[in-house]
């Protein structure tokens, strides 16, 4: 696989120029913060809209800096270290790899639209794209005038306090673009590759945008690919998900990484009335960083939003999940179940705001987070937190930390399944209430073997 | 019957009951903050020179801390200079009956309900009457002297058992712990001391009545209690404060210590003036408590019914030092008009096989904004350490605000941490069902909120049982949400 010498794509813009110029010795973050420093002053007064997007992403980023373990969102995660590990460029540059690469991340018996993303550049050459009536897709780059693009880019209110997700919006290349028209409806699943590889240690920012109109439907799955042993890529994505009156939206989000890859995924979604959202994230064994902003705003009533997330982490793998759901309009139901196997040394996160709004009466609001420690040193930080402004609310959250009950251990052992074994078997049951949920059976099937094959291993 | 409106209206809008002040010649400094004051308190109140250098180090903390910003309210302006830190009754000479004690101090408790003579008689408390900082009137305390318990004012116990003062102060709430923390420790006026023995189990319930009474001046209290081996204790805080227009900072430092074996029950009815409805006026109740079970086997529990102040922040803490120790947190907060609590707990378990276990009720009404934030932290050694929360909360109305934020932290496999949390309002069905068996819908209303509080109530001993229910009926009686 060859990285591409492209650095600036035509939708870069001059912004880009200076970062990649730059000669990057210093520590990364320093860099970084100079960088859009030097930037903020020079950029010359915007000509269209999406650079006064970038300019005012870049003020923003200055002022909140990154996040420091003072910053109470990221109390428990440490980014600055995994930052500073590697002399990190600003890599936006598209590159090709064989269709083989891809293969690894290859559901068995799923039949769907594949479509792969390097660095978060459309690859067209190995991608299916689906096609039908109403079905916009393609490069986020072609599409800066499409009408979803116009009224939905960088509107997420979530947004807007993330510094990391202001550095994407400043400083973003490509990633995909989904607009459904009203009543289209994608037939198959759409599995989207993400394949991260570069000849550098490269810092990525892919942002995507997804339009469902009234009525549409449709369901993605995103796996990770990175194939590179001898450098190491960290990609600050971005998603904006918008999902208008009666649409449905299933998201399926695989993060299976190798060692040298690290990862902070932030998803954006808005509901408006009657809508459906059923967000999966799955954070396997391999990856050793990922942090994960998931927002959902509920901007209609009579919506339904489930949030389901298994975190199974080993090795010295962070994981933080981190959730929020803003209650705004009446008569909303959400569900929230996020599950955790710790093993060996793994740190696990998990941070879960319910905002409820004085005016988003009759809501239905619940939260769940249980944990499995099985390692000596692994350990968990929660915090599950409700916040409500209005009375006729049902509303709860949930949190357990433990082990496997010595009883079932046991049974089990009695007869004759042998200590990993027994082990196995008790995760895939933990595990089940999330797996269980997935509608795909052949993607279901997937996951049940990738958790089998880590506990056996 | 009023509509439910009406009833909200009526709640949000109630008048402070027990607003009067006591006019008693006081001995007041001058407002201001700074080493001359303290020297002057400390001077005042003949301590050692190691005490006034504890409250210079406390107050060299203190300059270098700032507010915290990370409540869940907004931060009153406070003018620390403005206030007074020394105020005390004239009459300093020892007291030996309840006689002695000057009769308008009397009549104010009388006042407040809470006659000396009769507490005395019929419920077998030893009442410390912290009254504007200073003890003046202490009860049964020869029968506690017989068997070794020392109970007295800071004061006293700085001047007869400078050794076990000295031993145990600032080791549970460190000088520099927090910038409340600090300042109480440069400007602490007196507060209690106890001291149970090895063995001992304390004859009778201990008993302080704190009051707020001369005007800008914060009070800063200062509570120890150490428990030694084997010994048992329980010790009971109720407040109540006469009505005012500003507002009245209280950071008081509470330090609780157990040895092995030693068992402490502190428990706290708070009913301090809340403001008015638009929330003027009213305490700062921004209190420290934090307790040690230091030795194997030992306990804490602290239980607290929280019906008053402006803002009520604190989070009385556990450190479950000691193997097999045990800490409890018993919390009943309740808020209408404009009041705010930011309340919880926080449990550290370090020793192997710690329990502990946290139940939180809130009550919101009003425009009252009610948060529990606390913290369960275990340890890589505290093997087999278990730990249950449960925080729920009701709403009343909707313009209040109910809010948990816990933060659960686990370094143990072998730990169990369980949590939740509930929100919720009180059912029409349950009233309705109330209702066709003849109870009006005020008594319903008492009678759910009842029993949604009782698994706290019921950890309060009988004396305080009774007060804590007074109270909450007259906050909430007839509430509909």
């Amino acid at each position: 696989m060859t990285a591409g010498t492209q650095r600036h794509s035509p939708f870069e813009i001059q912004i880009i120029s200076n970062i990649m110029t730059s000669d990057i010795t210093m520590p990364f973050y320093q860099a970084i913060t100079e960088d859009v420093n030097a930037l903020s002053a020079q950029v010359s007064p915007a000509q269209d809209e999406l650079q006064c997007i970038r300019r005012e992403a870049l003020d923003r980023f200055s002022a909140l800096g990154l996040p420091t373990l003072k910053t109470e969102a990221w109390r428990y995660t440490n980014i600055q270290r995994f930052l500073k590990e590697y002399p990190y460029e600003l890599l936006t540059a598209a590159a090709t790899v064989p269709a083989s690469v891809t293969e690894k991340a290859a559901i068995p018996q799923l039949d769907c639209y594949r479509i792969v993303l390097v660095n978060g550049h459309l690859q067209a050459d190995i991608s299916e794209l689906p096609a039908g009536k109403g079905i916009t897709i393609g490069a986020l780059s072609a599409h800066t005038q499409a009408p979803g693009f116009v009224n939905w880019f960088n509107k997420q209110p979530h947004l807007s306090g993330e510094s990391l997700a202001a550095l994407n919006t400043a400083l973003f290349a490509d990633g995909l673009y989904i607009e459904l028209a009203a009543n289209a409806v994608i037939d198959k699943p759409v599995h989207i590759v993400n394949v991260y590889t570069s000849g550098t240690h490269a810092f990525i920012q892919p942002r995507h945008l997804w339009v469902l109109n009234r009525n549409a439907a449709a369901t993605v799955i995103e796996s990770t690919i990175h194939p590179d042993t001898n450098t190491v890529a960290f990609a600050n994505s971005v998603l904006e998900t918008v999902i208008e009156e009666n649409a449905e939206l299933w998201h399926y989000n695989i993060q299976q990484g190798n060692e040298n890859f690290r990862e902070v995924h932030t998803t954006a979604a808005q509901q408006h009335a009657n809508s459906r959202y059923h967000h999966f994230n799955f954070t396997l064994p391999g990856t050793p960083f990922t942090r994960n902003n998931l927002s959902v705003a509920l901007n209609g009533s009579y919506t339904e939003t489930n949030l389901n997330g298994l975190y199974i982490a080993d090795k010295s793998q962070h994981v933080d999940n981190h959730t929020y759901m803003d209650h705004i309009m009446p008569n909303c139901n959400s569900n929230e179940l996020y599950k955790g196997v710790l093993l060996d040394s793994a740190n696990g996160v998990f941070t879960g705001r319910i905002l409820v709004h004085q005016e988003a009466q009759k809501t239905n609001a619940f939260q769940q987070n249980n944990n499995l420690l099985l390692g000596n040193k692994a350990d968990i930080n929660s915090q599950p937190q409700l916040e409500i402004y209005a009375d006729d609310v049902k509303c709860s959250h949930g949190f357990t930390a433990g082990q496997f009950s010595e009883e079932s251990m046991f049974y089990l052992r009695s007869r004759g399944i042998g200590e990993d074994a027994a082990k196995a078997l008790m995760v895939n049951a933990f595990s089940h209430d999330i797996t269980n949920e997935v509608k795909i059976p052949a993607l279901q099937h997937y996951l049940q073997e990738q958790i089998a094959a880590i506990m056996n291993n | 019957m009023m509509n439910s409106n009406e009833i909200i209206d009526d709640i949000a809008n109630k008048e402070y009951e027990f607003g009067f002040t006591t006019d008693i010649e006081m001995d007041i400094a001058p407002p201001g903050l700074n080493e001359d004051i303290i020297r002057f308190i400390s001077a005042k109140k003949n301590e050692p020179e190691w005490l006034l250098e504890w409250r210079l180090k406390g107050f060299a903390a203190f300059k270098k801390m700032q507010f915290p910003k990370w409540q869940h309210f907004e931060m009153p302006e406070l003018d620390l200079q403005a206030l007074s830190y020394y105020a005390a009754p004239r009459k300093k000479k020892q007291l030996n009956s309840l006689d002695e004690v000057d009769p308008e101090l009397l009549a104010t408790f009388e006042k407040l309900g809470i006659p000396l003579n009769e507490q005395k008689a019929l419920a077998g408390v030893a009442v410390d009457a912290v009254f504007d900082s200073v003890s003046v009137a202490t009860t049964f305390k020869g029968k506690l002297k017989e068997m070794g318990v020392i109970f007295c004012s800071f004061g006293e116990a700085v001047q007869e058992y400078p050794d076990l003062v000295r031993k145990y102060l600032g080791t549970v709430v460190p000088h520099s712990d927090n910038i409340f923390a600090a300042l109480n420790s440069a400007v602490f006026s007196d507060g209690s001391f106890t001291y149970i023995p090895k063995g001992v189990r304390c004859p009778m319930e201990l008993s302080t009545y704190f009051r707020i009474n001369a005007q800008n001046t914060g009070q800063f209290e200062r509570t120890l209690i150490v428990a030694d081996e084997g010994s048992y204790v329980s010790y009971l805080e109720g407040c109540t404060a006469p009505m005012r227009d500003e507002n009245q900072l209280h950071a008081a430092v509470v330090e609780l210590v157990a040895m092995d074996h030693a068992e402490i029950k502190y428990s706290t009815v708070q009913n301090w003036y809340p403001g008015d409805k638009d929330g003027k006026g009213g305490i700062y109740n921004f209190v420290t408590k934090r307790g040690i079970c230091k030795g194997n086997a030992s306990k804490i529990s602290w239980t607290q019914v929280e019906t008053g102040s402006a803002i009520t922040w604190k989070y009385p803490s556990v450190i479950l030092q000691g193997d097999y120790s045990e800490g409890e947190f018993y919390s009943v907060a309740v808020v209408r008009n404009k009041q705010i609590a930011d309340t919880g707990t926080k449990i550290h378990h370090i020793g192997k096989g710690t329990k502990s276990r946290i139940i939180s009720k809130g009550i919101s009404a009003g425009r009252g904004d009610n948060s529990y934030r606390g913290l369960v932290a275990v340890g890589p050694r505290a093997d087999n350490a278990r730990n249950f929360t449960q925080c729920d909360s009701l709403l009343i109305g909707n313009q209040c605000g109910s809010h948990t934020f816990p933060y659960i932290e686990s370094r143990n496999k072998t730990a169990m941490i369980e949590h939740e949390a509930t929100t919720s309002k009180i059912g029409e069905d349950q009233i309705f069902y109330l209702n066709a068996r003849g109870i009006d819908t005020e008594k319903a209303v008492a009678l759910i909120v009842n029993g949604y509080v009782k698994e706290v109530l019921n950890q309060l001993p009988m004396e305080f049982a009774v007060e804590a229910q007074k109270l909450l009926s007259i906050t909430l009686e007839g509430s509909v949400g």
